[in-house]
């Protein structure tokens, strides 16, 4: 028992990890067996999301950078993973510009996904080195206007992604399963990347950007190795998250959509693993909520006029009312601790020690 | 071409991105804020003009200026709101705060006005013709020549010649040595945000008339280009600020012409790799302010 | 005039001051000293109210002025001269004096008080409309401290003048602190160099890792402590104190 207890909260953040895993397996399992069909769809969509937040949260919440061209890469990963799965008599159909080389090509999903992942890697590794020298206002505008030039290539290069229209065709493959899978491979991934050397190195040149050097800590190779790293998990969750939606065009991989991701981080708590999972899951059941209650609004005829907007107005407030009054989010910055836990295994290591003097 | 036409064009195109960017630099300069919530400032302006034109019967030209003034109403309160109470924090948290105002404002309009677009009118002057140099061009682009004339006139007496004027250079130099003058630092930051609010505003008669109408995200190409001309100008000074502008309108003009009609439709994206480039360049910009990076603490 | 009771601070999760206690009359030269990170620059950026939160009492002409905004105490009359000078470097000469007299201006006595300053540093009227930055460091030095005195204040913080000066300059600035005093002003003098600063105090104060080591005349500090052991933290005995 001490021994669990000591495994669970020995390094920071190890509790939080096996508890969301657990919930998350049970949740799956509950949900699969006896919730309505719609809820299974919310379930999947909710662990994909929740890959995409610890992606997000491994470099933007290590680094303080405030990085805009995560969901482009999530949009390299889903149009990757989608052009080479799909079939190629689908894609002639569905993307009629499309290069006849690209027309050709075909994988079965699992390495297509993978491919996809990569790409945003690779993508991310030959640009970011001199990005990540700049910092403050500098480096948001320079990142910034990165993402807008991926989204000006999705949004044109209709030979490709078959421009602003939608990309449809793509095979159903993530199952409630393979989203709740993936998200608790990326929770103990970015668990493990923050407690790494990497992570510490990270989190070191974010708290003092000025002071890392001197210890030596190169910071932006610390931040571009992450970046990197980032942005495979960025890749990976969009090549999930298209393979469940099966069919998508630029615009879910822009400004939007950012908002979303970003309002998820920074609620729960950028700083830690912990805050990610929990801004997620908050964030999801409120967007649910408030997108019930505007269906229902425009359906039921209680108003006169369509509602559009309340859930994005309904975040956007939730979100300046917390940076205003818990700016470090729900959480702080910290890992999910238990006093009460701690206590128990100081009192069994005093025990211990005490043991062979101490007659009882 | 560089004919008369080309030349009228250029100037009235760089006249409006010059006061875009300096709106956003006098927020920037002093605060360190990138502020996304700019755009929407213009798109607030817009709804304004929307608004009274719709249901009041006032003159046009003063439901213009009571539109360029809700602009810098609008401005001042996300500053006390939202922005004030982060202002101490980092600068992370003052960034996300002003994308969350963006979204906020964005998403209000289109929950209490609607998602289409409505059409607004203008004076009459904003649809006519006028033949300067041989060149028969809108008398908007003639107006907006002016009207950036007149505004720049007035904010170099106010810079330059005034006590508050001061005190907001000296604020973007070293906000907290500012402070030990005794200047209040809520009044600084405060006259920022209604010379942003204002400029955006002005800005938005003219961005509007182009189109005669408004709508939710009228406001996001502007931010862009004010990020943009910004960014080439150098965000350190206000000087810098209305010459990026002017380089941006000039660049705009010039690849709308040279690019091939084949790659016209990726003009975004290449006055995007210029940015980049820019930054990584010469993250100065073109005129290298005195403006330090201390933050407002 | 100037009366601190067991102030506290920190940055962020640091702790700078521990409980300091510290007294200025009117009319005096007081001497803080000590070395490097002892907390003297925390205890003026305190007193400013640059620095906040603290805990703690600071009254100043009996009132309460701890945790008040630095613009609010300027105008209660104390004014810092910030380490490093501080110069709006983009501003000229001229306009760095005016925001001087931002929180007292009137423009009666505004022209008066440009020629005292005019009288008291000569360059800087000859450099009137020159930027900031152009001066040199003896000439922002005086530009501070000019700029200081424009408000009129009832207490002058130096947060180490001398610092980066040549020796000839160090002269120079350490008769101005003087003349000041001689002027009737109070000031407030934090300085590294304790010999020099001991020379003209009235009274002088020893800090030492955010807390008071000692308090007294100059001539009771040089008997009764050994300066080199305040700075060096050693036992080695009287030495000659380079700082």
């Amino acid at each position: 028992m001490t021994f669990l207890l000591r495994f669970l909260t020995r390094v920071p953040g190890r509790l939080t990890v096996i508890t969301f895993a657990v919930l998350l397996a049970v949740g799956a399992v509950l949900v699969n067996s006896s919730a309505p069909r719609v809820w299974i769809g919310i379930y999947t969509y909710f662990c994909v999301t929740l890959m995409l937040v610890l992606g997000l949260q491994m470099f933007m919440g290590n680094s303080g950078i405030l990085n805009w061209t995560y969901v482009g890469f999530v949009g390299i990963g889903a149009y990757v993973s989608s052009i080479l799965s799909v079939t190629p008599s689908v894609k002639a159909l569905g993307v009629p510009n499309m290069y006849p080389a690209l027309v050709e090509l075909h994988l079965p999903v699992v390495p297509a996904i993978l491919v996809g992942a990569l790409v945003a890697a690779a993508l991310a590794a030959a640009i970011a080195w001199p990005l990540m020298r700049l910092s403050d206002a500098v480096g948001v505008i320079t990142l910034f206007a990165a993402l807008i030039v991926m989204h000006v290539i999705m949004t044109q290069w209709d030979n490709v992604t078959n421009g602003p229209r939608t990309f449809f065709g793509v095979q159903e493959f993530t199952t409630i399963w393979i989203a709740v899978g993936g998200a608790i491979v990326t929770l103990i991934g970015a668990h493990m990347f923050r407690e790494s050397s990497l992570g510490l190195r990270l989190r070191a040149s974010r708290d003092d950007r000025f002071a890392a050097p001197a210890i030596g800590i190169s910071v932006v190779r610390v931040r571009y190795l992450t970046f990197v790293l980032s942005s495979f998990v960025a890749g990976l969750g969009g090549g999930l998250w298209a393979h469940y939606i099966t069919s998508f065009s630029p615009k879910s991989f822009y400004v939007a959509e950012m908002f979303v991701l970003m309002t998820m981080l920074v609620i729960g708590g950028a700083g830690s693993i912990t805050g990610a999972a929990l801004g997620s899951a908050v964030i999801t059941i409120l967007r649910q909520g408030l997108l019930q209650l505007e269906s229902y609004l425009n359906n039921s005829g209680v108003i006169s006029f369509e509602v559009y907007g309340l859930t994005e107005l309904g975040m956007a407030f939730l979100l300046i009312v917390m940076l205003i009054w818990r700016p470090d989010g729900i959480i702080g910055g910290r890992e999910l601790h238990l006093p009460f836990l701690r206590r128990r295994i100081a009192a069994a290591d005093a025990a211990e020690t005490a043991g062979p003097t101490d007659p009882i | 071409m560089i004919d008369a036409e080309f030349l009228i064009n250029t100037l009235s195109l760089g006249s409006l991105y010059a006061l875009l960017a300096l709106g956003l630099v006098f927020v920037y300069g002093i605060l360190k804020l990138v502020n996304f919530a700019y755009g929407e400032y213009i798109m607030v302006a817009g709804y304004g003009l929307f608004l009274l034109g719709s249901y009041t019967a006032l003159p046009l030209w003063v439901i213009m200026i009571l539109s360029v003034l809700l602009a810098a109403a609008v401005s001042y309160l996300t500053e006390i709101v939202a922005f004030r109470p982060v202002r101490t924090k980092s600068l992370t948290a003052m960034l996300i705060t002003s994308f969350a105002i963006s979204v906020l404002l964005q998403n209000a309009a289109l929950l209490f006005v609607s998602p289409r677009s409505r059409a607004v009118r203008l004076p009459a002057a904003f649809s006519q013709s006028i033949t300067v140099l041989g060149v028969t061009t809108p008398l908007r682009n003639v107006l907006t020549i002016v009207t950036a004339i007149v505004l720049l006139a007035g904010l170099t007496v106010l810079m330059k010649y005034t006590v508050l004027g001061i005190a907001m250079r000296a604020a973007a130099d070293k906000f907290t040595t500012t402070r030990l003058m005794g200047v209040p630092a809520n009044l600084v930051i405060s006259v920022a945000f209604i010379i942003s609010g204002f400029l955006a505003g002005v800005v938005a008669m003219f961005w509007i008339g182009r189109s005669s109408s408004v709508d939710p995200l009228i406001g996001f190409a502007p931010l862009l280009i004010a990020f943009i001309a910004t960014v080439i100008g150098g965000m350190h000074s206000l000087a810098g600020a209305v010459a990026g502008g002017f380089v941006y309108g000039l660049l705009f003009n010039m690849l709308s012409i040279l690019l091939p009609a084949s790659v016209i439709s990726y003009r975004d994206a290449f006055m995007f790799v210029i940015v980049i480039l820019f930054l990584l360049l010469r993250p100065e910009g073109l005129i290298k302010g005195s403006y330090t990076e201390e933050r407002v603490g | 005039m100037l009366s601190v009771k067991d102030l506290h601070a920190s940055y962020g999760s640091i702790k700078a001051l521990h409980g300091i206690d510290l007294e200025v009359n009117e009319g005096e030269l007081v001497a803080l000293l000590g070395t490097n990170g002892a907390g003297k620059s925390t205890t003026l950026k305190a007193i400013s109210g640059v620095l906040r939160p603290v805990v703690g009492s600071v009254r100043f002409a009996d009132e309460e002025i701890a945790n008040k905004k630095p613009e609010a105490i300027v105008k209660k009359g104390i004014s810092l001269v910030p380490e490093g000078r501080e110069i709006f470097t983009s501003l000229t000469v001229a306009e760095n004096l005016r925001l001087g007299a931002f929180s007292s201006y009137q423009r009666s006595r505004y022209q008066k008080d440009l020629e005292e300053m005019f009288a008291l540093f000569p360059i800087l009227e000859e450099r009137l409309n020159q930027p900031g930055g152009q001066l040199s460091g003896g000439e922002q030095q005086q530009l501070a401290i000019a700029r200081a005195l424009m408000s009129h204040p009832k207490l002058i913080m130096l947060d180490e003048p001398s610092l980066g000066l040549s020796p000839a300059l160090v002269d120079q600035i350490f008769e101005l602190v003087s003349a000041l005093r001689d002027r009737g002003s109070t000031v407030l003098l934090v300085e590294q160099n304790a010999e020099r600063a001991l020379k003209i105090a009235d009274r002088a104060y020893v800090l030492k890792n955010g807390r008071i080591k000692f308090s007294g005349s100059p001539q009771q500090l040089e008997s009764e402590l050994d300066l080199a052991s305040v700075y060096f933290g050693g036992e080695e005995g009287k030495g000659e104190v380079t700082v």
